[in-house]
């Protein structure tokens, strides 16, 4: 009677698709990376004064390689390529991997496909945080960052610990209590921000900008400032990767595949708050990116974040320096506008897709 | 009965005093539960009997209100989550998956524990998710997205991954509720498989009280948070106490062997 | 009325208005008319030896309070408002603007030139392009403030200019004529100016003065002239009593405090979007008012009204005309003939 039973079905061999399965996360770097540098040339190359692709190539040689070319070009020209073209394209991407990595994180940590960098109150706590800087009649400088930026980060980060801490003190099971928490103190900031805009009179303009995210205002002293706490978060996000796949079963189930899941999660989401708020204060609030990019990896490699969060990232920088090289051409469109134009479809494709229930 | 494979010393585990309450209900009383490396132990009671309380007690994922939980002579308490995921596997009742997952990548989940914390799988990791495919019997199932398994399958997938995860102790939550007949003596047989031919120690919740009975030496009666009976089938599963238990005719109860 | 035009009249209400207006600690009893001398004369005394070229280099303070220093006279000009273009091409200066914004229009010499700012964005990459040697902004967020810090982060020189009063619109204008060398000719312009407000004000300060309600919009709420705005000593000047909001930031009124004070005339700023007197009397509740029993509903040109440039003057003429229809309100340049003195009764009502 105990014997073994014949297996479910026929066996299948590991077969090449497999295999395929397996190389497809080092294709998808090398296509990244060719993305990458093709943004790099375009949104350097083009902009709203035309410069010659050889000028361009020449002053990027002889600037960043160190190359001696004899400069045949304005001094203007060089300074639009290396003090405004540069900077703003290497912030773009910056942002790009911050919000894709951001994003990963905090979907794979709430286990929610719709949620993004921004779920836990940081976007609106920035927006605050920056509207307050625009209506104070105070201006300093604080890391090379203004006061804009500097209360943007700031206002980032207290929202999502003041999150963090209320969703502690419920009796709800900790996911929910976080997503409920975090609307809630959401739901208050934005009151708080209507309010300021009610107050800001003619800095209205400025706080409007800034919800509507960009990069025309980049700088090398900016991007010196938020990069490296954005390629500091992603690395060590990254270097958790194990912890979000034990998640993907639930807190239970990663509790028993050897993860301290209170430990990580609060890890985890403070380095993705940190890149998040780093993001916003250089960008303003740039949407889609951090949702879609993580789907559209997911979808080709697969849930485990060890491949995920590294194609993402680049997926996240390519897609904002192209998106921002267009929004630049269209005539300094928002670059919100093109994530969503670009993003809103696929999110709709992405929700016929989900299904209602996901119990394994 | 026990001790079938212990090599003497620890036990694999230990509950000496336990009592769990939640709030103000009273989960768990009183327990005192030794299971030796090598046994198969069936945990059998009525709902709210406190089954599943005892198994997180025993995975460390819930704080006895008093007593200690041991394994292999350590406090769990005092074992990090890695140190508790090489030494027992658990397999759930279910488990939510929010993003399309294919059945291998859900078992290769399983390695997370032995695995390169930052290099990731190696060889070994994937021939033992290879393995674990096989021995489950759900080579079929690869390549499939989790997510559109029947319940069955999933949970054969699930046993899978506890399988991958290589563990001396084995916890399963009623591993069987999905399944159908041959499925669950497919999983029986696989579980007898684990504990005589690998010395895996295993600690089952189970509905049916003919499969635990049939397929496992020793049973523990759990009925209002305390352990009634403990021990061989036919000592336990008295028509007396499936009568007050269960509140059931014995004569429904159908004991094999 | 379209959403489109609704939108825009909301960004020209913004754009034009504000910058001009909010913020305004300063009260604008402070009329530029009370003595011959004014203070702007007062503290840029001209030269005796008025020579463009001994004027460089110059340090010149902006209205942020920022030092600008210009080493030499600029010659590639940007400028980011259109009162700005306004002042520069009145100054002579025109030929060296090399770019202004979407929304210049005026004078007709300027709309062929290269466009280089929104209501929203300022495009830094095409001003260093240009090779800009000068960049006028607006100040109080009228331009990107963070567009105005990354171009002088690249040494390019901007000056920043934000009147809160006529006697502020009178000051810039000697500013930017500084700063392009046509101090002379910014003088002269001022003091016409100057002239053109106190022949209004002397021509109208005898008569009554009716309550005015000048309507910026009421597509979506009432807007009108806030406490301390340039509307209200633009309204006083013309001979008028302005029913403002009481507070210097808050441009919106509820209805009833309007009917409250009653108007005797209605002033229509936002006639150039289609509100006609008829529309207004067909307003529910507004028929109590004694401007509509009257019909005294008149559109006038918010633009020059408001536009902190050469052009004020008119904007004044057009507004005591429209205040006093049947007072003589003096023709445009009259000139030289020193007004008598009036004594604008600024803060007499």
């Amino acid at each position: 009677m105990a014997s073994r039973s014949e297996p479910i079905a026929p066996v299948r061999p590991v077969d090449a698709a497999h295999l395929a399965r397996r190389a497809r996360p080092i294709v998808l770097l090398a296509v990244g990376l060719a993305a990458l540098a093709v943004a790099l040339v375009l949104g350097v190359g083009l902009g709203s004064v035309s410069i010659a692709p050889g000028d361009t190539i020449a002053i990027l040689a002889h600037r960043l390689l160190g190359l001696d070319v004899a400069p045949t070009w304005a001094p203007s020209t060089e300074t639009i390529v290396m003090e405004l073209r540069l900077p703003r394209v290497l912030t773009a991407m910056s942002v790009g991997v911050g919000l894709a990595v951001a994003g990963t994180t905090f979907q794979g940590l709430l286990r929610n496909p719709l949620a993004d960098p921004y779920v836990l109150g940081t976007a609106s706590g920035a927006a605050l945080g920056a509207a307050i800087a625009v209506i104070v009649p105070i201006r300093v400088v604080i890391f090379q960052f203004g006061l804009l930026h500097a209360l943007a980060f700031a206002g980032a980060l207290v929202a999502v610990y003041t999150v963090y801490r209320l969703s502690r003190t419920g009796g709800l099971a900790p996911l929910t209590s976080l997503l409920l928490t975090g609307y809630a103190v959401g739901s208050l900031l934005a009151a708080g921000l209507a309010m300021a805009m009610y107050l800001s009179g003619a800095a209205l303009g400025q706080i409007f900008s800034y919800l509507l995210g960009g990069f025309d205002g980049s700088s090398w002293s900016r991007l010196a400032a938020a990069a490296p706490l954005i390629g500091f978060g992603s690395v060590a996000i990254s270097l958790r990767a194990r912890s979000l796949d034990g998640l993907l079963l639930g807190e239970e189930t990663a509790a028993h595949l050897g993860i301290d899941v209170r430990r990580e999660r609060a890890i985890l989401l403070a380095l993705a708050s940190l890149i998040t708020a780093a993001a916003v204060a250089v960008s303003g609030l740039i949407g889609f990116v951090g949702l879609v990019v993580p789907h559209v990896v997911r979808l080709l490699v697969g849930p485990s974040a060890r491949s995920l969060l590294p194609l993402s990232a680049l997926g996240g920088a390519a897609l904002l320096a192209f998106a921002d090289l267009a929004a630049r051409l269209l005539g300094e469109i928002p670059v919100g506008v093109v994530t969503a134009v670009i993003g809103a479809p696929f999110f709709l494709a992405l929700l016929r897709r989900v299904r209602a229930g996901y119990e394994l | 009965m026990s001790g079938q494979g212990s090599a003497g010393g620890a036990t694999a585990i230990e509950l000496i005093g336990v009592d769990v309450r939640y709030h103000d209900r009273q989960a768990l009383a009183g327990i005192d539960l030794r299971i030796d490396p090598g046994e198969r132990v069936a945990l059998i009671g009525g709902n709210g009997a406190g089954k599943s309380t005892l198994l997180r007690l025993v995975a460390g994922t819930l704080a006895p209100t008093a007593g200690t939980v041991e394994l292999f002579g350590t406090g769990v308490g005092s074992l990090d989550r890695l140190a508790v995921a090489r030494r027992l596997g658990v397999v759930p009742q279910a488990a939510a998956l929010p993003f399309a997952a294919r059945v291998e990548e859900v078992v290769a989940l399983g390695r997370i524990p032995h695995e390169h914390p930052f290099r990731g799988a190696g060889p070994a990791d994937r021939a033992a998710v290879d393995a674990a495919i096989a021995r489950v019997g759900v080579e079929a199932l690869v390549g499939r997205d989790a997510r559109e398994l029947s319940l069955g399958e999933r949970q054969l997938v699930l046993i899978a991954m506890a399988v991958a995860q290589a563990t001396p102790i084995l916890l399963l939550d009623e591993p069987t509720v999905h399944l159908d007949l041959r499925h669950q003596v497919a999983a029986m047989d696989l579980l007898v498989g684990l504990n005589e031919g690998d010395g895996t120690t295993i600690l089952a919740v189970l509905h049916d009280l003919g499969l635990a009975a049939h397929f496992f030496p020793r049973l523990v009666l759990l009925d209002h948070g305390r352990v009634i009976g403990d021990g061989p089938p036919r000592d336990v599963l008295t028509p007396a106490r499936i009568r007050s238990v269960f509140g059931v005719d014995p004569a429904l109860v159908r004991l094999a062997s | 009325m379209s959403a489109r035009s609704r939108r825009s009249r909301l960004a020209l209400a913004i754009a034009l208005v504000l910058p001009i207006v909010v913020g305004c600690s300063t009260p604008a009893g402070q009329a530029p008319t009370p003595t011959p001398a004014p203070t702007a004369a007062a503290t840029l005394a001209p030269s005796p030896t008025p020579t463009p070229l001994a004027a460089f280099p110059v340090d010149l303070t902006d209205d942020d309070g920022a030092g600008v220093t210009l080493t030499a006279q600029p010659q590639t000009i940007v400028s980011l408002t259109p009162a700005t273009t306004e002042i520069l091409f009145k100054l002579g200066a025109g030929a060296r603007v090399a770019a202004t914004t979407d929304f210049d229009d005026y004078p007709p010499e300027a709309l062929g030139l290269p466009h280089v700012a929104s209501y929203t964005a300022v495009d830094v990459e095409k001003i260093v392009g240009l090779g800009a040697d000068l960049v006028i902004a607006g100040g109080n967020s009228f331009n990107d403030p963070a567009a105005i810090r990354q171009l002088r982060d690249l040494h390019v020189p901007v000056l920043v200019v934000y009147a809160r009063n006529l006697d502020g619109v009178l000051k810039d204008i000697e500013l930017i004529g500084r700063a392009v060398g046509a101090s002379d000719a910014a003088t002269a312009l001022t003091a016409s100016m100057e002239a053109g407000f106190q022949e209004v004000a002397a021509a109208t300060h005898l008569l009554d003065r009716p309550r005015v309600f000048y309507e910026l919009d009421a597509t979506n709420g009432l807007y009108t002239a806030a406490k301390d705005s340039v509307y209200e000593e633009m309204i006083t000047l013309a001979g008028g009593k302005p029913i403002t909001t009481d507070s210097p930031t808050d441009f919106s009124i509820p209805l009833e405090k309007v009917i409250a004070a009653d108007p005797q005339i209605i002033l229509l700023g936002d006639a150039a979007y289609g509100v006609t007197p008829d529309a207004v009397k067909a307003r529910p509740g507004w028929e109590v008012m004694s401007a509509v029993k009257s019909s005294a509903i008149r559109g006038v040109n918010d633009l020059i009204i408001t536009r902190p440039g050469p052009r004020l003057v008119d904007g004044l003429r057009e507004l005591a005309r429209a205040i006093h229809p049947e007072a003589t309100i003096p023709s445009p340049e009259p000139t030289t003939a020193p007004a008598v003195p009036a004594s604008p009764a600024a803060s007499a009502s």
